[in-house]
């Protein structure tokens, strides 16, 4: 009679309570009180604001990022997208005399056609994930060298930096940007049946198909949104430091994947929130910064981000355990 | 009944040499070819001072890549092997100068590597933190503690005896060389032959199965993880004694290059297909396109755009080809 | 069908980017960064007299008046962990010391990448420094970073590499383009011969300071020594093994056509000195770079290398130091021709807000035992 009744309430740790991701922002309060104790200009709204303005770039990549991932795919050539649109952006400009505004457009785009062929031959030629971004990391980067030729391209007009080193309201604009692309990716995530599709495909790829999900062209979408937001962000890096530089975004394939995987989302795929991807972004971002401002130095800075990736996943996935057993 | 038997039994003896048959083959030819057309431009590309240095200068890639290999095979993956070797050349130059004994300093290297990567195997495996976490934490643990501890301070004289790559036995075989050659072989046979090598396949082609045959995952992951740091320790004495200065950084983008051996060498990243001997092909094949890009001339900025491509199209051809045999079996 | 599309799409894609890869190795170079290059005369003896410019230096905003007080600064080089910046670093403490007054920290990113620059040198910035020391891995892109630091009132001074002039209130030159150009084409010259072949190992050629030297490399040999062949020049990031493997593939592909190797950073010049010993042929192929002296003893002891060009990195940080300091004394002011720095003496302002270390030092067997660095 009482066998099927849930284990005395008291004993259960609440559902919402033990997600991975409250769990992190947690863990994320905590920190930022401690950091906060320690060194005085952490916790102004100045210093927030920003590490918004220079956490924008990676944040944005991390959105679709975790689409792809929860899919269960990866994309390691993000960075060189960034480099590589970046280049373009100068290049059609100084080079080739298109307006700038047509060579911002003409950057973004290179970037939706550079994540759109990961994902054609992800999808039709059925190269994994990893193998064909690990190629084009050095095929889209060896093109950002190469038309670059080792140059720079500088000198824009006003305008162009209101991006990068503007404000609105107060606020940095690429911070807008930010919020308004992380509203977007969560709603389309949580609402549409485009992100409960992303869950099935990683849940399982076969019966995915076999319900009659046009996979393919949904990771193709996913792949293309990659390289597209790697677009963005290329343009919000060159307007933030006024140059072109053929190695811009190196490492970003690592903070991305950093972030999303330290926000909860399952490497293995079918599981992940956008919420989640944003609280390791900013967990992240914040830490680098707390630590640099009490005056840890930068070498030990990333010691301690490495254990905190490792021991937040540990955590996270042994209360994880705990809940399954218990609930 | 009779022809189940007979499959099975025929089984065993070819299929050592089927396995070889696929992406070996293609990147051996894939080396004579490119060796043959480049010697064509540029005849003192075929001396043998020149592709004897290619292969010392990286046989130290190739025997990491052994170990990548294993991991991948077994459905994992390690991003923090280079940091690793950055960290290993350190410590085995900083005994050498403080006055150790060589051999000790050739031997504690590669206990770290054993021990800290199997503590990654363990955690992976028995903690269930994705292998991705875990290597991309250390990686960041690794090159941080590095700098830390020793301040970038280059290492410099070091004793004569401690380099290990300049050894040549019975005068003739450089010891990179033999080492490479050697620990493919040898791991090649293991994993062929012995119930433990199998193991491995089995626990990244189908962990569920090889649950149910009695192999252990977890042990099996801890297992491939200590052998990948025994090669990854083996790797940094080689890169270590080359040259007479340890740069005591991390080698930039070396993970990325063994995992691009290992993958152009045939190694599925779904588990459970691939071979070492196709991963040291691959890596003596990427060191041969490095030099023969010099030796073309080609443009210095196009470089790697053509590294690049060059990858890509081995990999479709390799899935190509893939394919083909699957459906060929089909019909 | 599909896949023969594919290979067919992989294939020309392959055969683009060959062909796109037009211009031959070592043919074009112009600095990558447009600006011209300005030779100095062939016989001069090191470093002509430059014109006298105004400053045109950037001057942070509503600083506090520190003069004899104690400061804090920070330094922020390209990278941490290469003998170099360790050098410059020892210097800035040796100056730290002697002058009583003063703090430096080094702090900076482990890869030499712009974008981390700019974050450490934000981060310092809102901790509240009063000066910040500087190598910029890029000149324009460190310019905003910057700028927020002076307009917070924050001394700026940069050393090794500079960022646009606006940006900082000084900059300590360790040598003109130029002079570092002739001296490094000088000493070539002097131990191949005129009319022999050479080849140049650079880290990467997006590194401001190593396009320029190289193009006004290629200028002055133009210029004085325009029998001497430019063979190629190649990349070898900062990594030894790396340049160490590109050294070697040179001295095989180019055989006895190669009779030195001219090495571009403190890396690259024990790596090709490693590569030539490797290949036996210490004496036949000369080698002549930048580089510090620790890492290139062996080889100078074995007369593999006659003589490394440098400047003193330990003078360049020290000079740093006592230009942050007489700044905030008041003892060095826009319009100033020249500076204490210490046992360096009195230092000349050359190109308006530039300030000149000296000479390059050339360090040989029979000194290079006298340095640790």
């Amino acid at each position: 009679m009482t066998s099927l009744a849930a284990a005395p309430p008291e004993r259960r740790v609440p559902r919402w309570l033990a997600r991975h991701e409250t769990l992190l922002a947690a863990v994320l309060i905590v920190a930022l009180a401690i950091l906060g104790a320690l060194n005085n200009r952490f916790l102004t709204l100045d210093n927030l604001l920003n590490q918004g303005r220079l956490m924008t770039e990676v944040g944005l990549i991390a959105l679709p990022m975790t689409f792809v991932i929860i899919t269960g795919g990866i994309d390691l050539s993000v960075g060189s997208v960034v480099g590589l649109c970046a280049i373009a952006l100068g290049y059609s400009w100084k080079n080739l005399g298109f307006p700038l505004p047509a060579a911002i457009a003409f950057a973004i785009a290179l970037g939706a056609i550079c994540g759109f062929i990961n994902g054609f031959f992800i999808t039709r030629v059925k190269v994994p994930p990893l193998i064909m971004t690990i190629a084009t990391l050095a095929l889209y980067r060896g093109f950002a060298e190469g038309i670059s030729q080792a140059h720079s391209v500088r000198g824009y007009p006003e305008w162009f930096y209101f991006m990068g080193q503007g404000e609105l309201f107060g606020v940095p604009t690429q911070l807008w940007l930010l919020v308004a692309a992380i509203v977007i990716a969560g709603v389309a995530l949580d609402r549409t049946t485009f992100g409960r599709s992303l869950y099935a495909i990683g849940a399982n790829e076969t019966a995915a198909r076999f319900s009659g999900l046009p996979v393919d062209r949904i990771k193709l979408v996913v792949y293309t949104l990659s390289g597209l937001m790697a677009g963005v962000s290329a343009y919000v890096l060159v307007s933030r430091v006024t140059t072109t530089r053929s190695d811009m975004g190196i490492g970003y394939e690592l903070d991305v994947i950093a972030a999303v995987v330290l926000g909860g989302t399952s490497i293995f795929g079918g599981s992940g929130t956008i919420w989640g991807t944003v609280v390791g972004l900013v967990m992240i971002q914040l830490l680098k910064d707390g630590l640099a401002l009490t005056g840890v130095k930068g070498d030990a800075t990333i010691v301690v981000i490495g254990t905190v990736l490792i021991a937040s996943t540990l955590l996270a996935s042994s209360l994880q355990k705990r809940r399954d057993v218990g609930g | 009944m009779s022809a189940i038997a007979m499959e099975t039994r025929a089984a065993p003896r070819a299929s050592l040499l089927r396995r070889l048959s696929s992406q070996e083959v293609l990147l051996a030819i894939a080396i004579v070819v490119l060796a043959l057309v480049v010697g064509a431009i540029n005849p003192r590309f075929l001396a043998t001072r020149n592709l004897s240095d290619i292969l010392l200068g990286n046989a130290y890639v190739a025997v990491a890549a052994i170990g990548m290999s294993m991991v991948i095979i077994s459905g994992n993956i390690d991003i923090s092997v280079g940091a690793l070797i950055g960290v290993l050349a350190t410590i085995s130059g900083s005994m050498a100068v403080a006055g150790y004994s060589i051999a000790l300093a050739w031997l504690v290297p590669v206990l770290v590597g054993i021990a800290v990567m199997a503590l990654q195997g363990a955690v992976i495996a028995y903690l269930r933190i994705p292998a991705i976490v875990v290597t991309l934490g250390m990686l960041s643990i690794l090159k941080g503690g590095l700098i830390s501890v020793t301040g970038g301070k280059w290492i410099t004289d070091l004793p004569d005896s401690f380099h290990l790559a300049d050894i040549e036995l019975f005068d003739i075989l450089p010891m990179p060389v033999l080492i490479m050659v050697g620990a493919t072989i040898l791991a090649a046979l293991w994993m062929r032959y012995t119930a433990q090598g199998r193991a491995i396949y089995a626990t990244g082609g189908n962990p569920e199965a090889a649950r149910l045959c009695g192999i252990s995952p977890q042990v099996t992951v801890v297992m491939v993880f200590a052998l990948h740091g025994l090669f990854a320790g083996i790797a940094a004495l080689l890169f270590a004694t080359q040259l007479k200065v340890i740069q005591s950084t991390v080698p930039p983008n070396l993970e990325l290059t063994i995992i691009t051996a290992a993958v152009v060498g045939g190694v599925s990243i779904l588990g459970g297909v691939g071979t070492v001997i196709g991963s040291t092909l691959a890596a003596i094949l990427i060191a041969e396109i490095a030099s023969a890009l010099v030796f073309v001339s080609i443009s210095p900025y196009w470089i790697r755009a053509v590294q690049g491509g060059l990858i890509l199209l081995t990999v479709v051809a390799d899935i190509v080809r893939r394919q083909r045999r699957v459906a060929g079996d089909s019909r | 069908m599909m896949k023969l599309l594919m290979t067919t799409v992989a294939a020309a894609a392959l055969a683009l980017t060959f062909g796109a890869s037009g211009a031959r190795a070592g043919d074009k170079w112009d600095g990558a960064d447009d600006l011209p290059t300005n030779p100095l005369a062939c016989d001069s003896s090191g470093g002509g007299t430059v014109a006298a410019k105004p400053y045109d230096g950037g001057q942070p905003t509503g600083a506090p008046d520190k003069a004899g007080k104690e400061i804090t600064l920070v330094d922020v080089p390209k990278l941490i962990g290469i003998g170099y910046f360790n050098a410059t670093s020892k210097g800035m403490q040796d100056a730290a010391k002697e002058l009583g007054n003063v703090k430096v920290t080094t702090d900076g990113p482990t890869e030499a990448k712009i974008d981390e620059q700019i974050k450490f040198i934000d981060n310092y910035v809102t901790r509240g420094v009063d000066g910040v020391l500087f190598a910029a891995n890029d000149p324009v892109a460190i310019a905003p970073v910057l700028k927020k630091a002076l307009s917070k009132g924050i001394h700026v001074v940069g050393y090794d590499a500079n960022s646009t002039p606006d940006a900082r209130q000084w900059f300590v030159n360790q040598a003109e383009f130029n002079g570092i150009g002739k001296a490094l084409i000088d000493s070539l010259a002097k131990e191949i011969g005129e009319d022999k072949g050479f080849a140049i190992v650079t880290s990467t050629f997006t590194t401001p300071n190593q396009a320029r030297w190289i193009a006004e490399m290629s200028a002055y040999a133009a210029r004085c020594h325009p029998k001497l062949k430019w063979l190629e020049t190649v990349e070898a990031q900062e990594d030894n093994v790396l340049s160490f493997n590109q050294a070697t593939t040179l001295i095989n592909k180019y055989g006895d056509k190669l009779a030195g190797l001219v090495g571009m950073t403190s890396v690259a010049t024990p790596a090709s000195a490693e590569a030539v010993t490797k290949a036996k042929l210490c004496g036949k192929v000369a080698v002549v770079g930048l580089a510090t002296p620790n890492a290139m003893k062996p080889y100078v002891n074995a007369d593999c290398v006659k003589s490394v060009v440098l400047w003193n990195p330990v003078d360049l940080g020290y000079a740093a130091t006592y230009v942050v300091r007489a700044v905030v004394d008041g003892k060095l002011k826009p319009g100033d021709t020249s500076v204490e720095a210490g046992k360096l003496g009195k230092l000349t302002v050359v190109n308006g807000s530039e300030i000149l270390l000296g000479a390059p030092f050339i360090f040989t067997k029979a000194n290079v035992k006298d340095f640790d660095f």
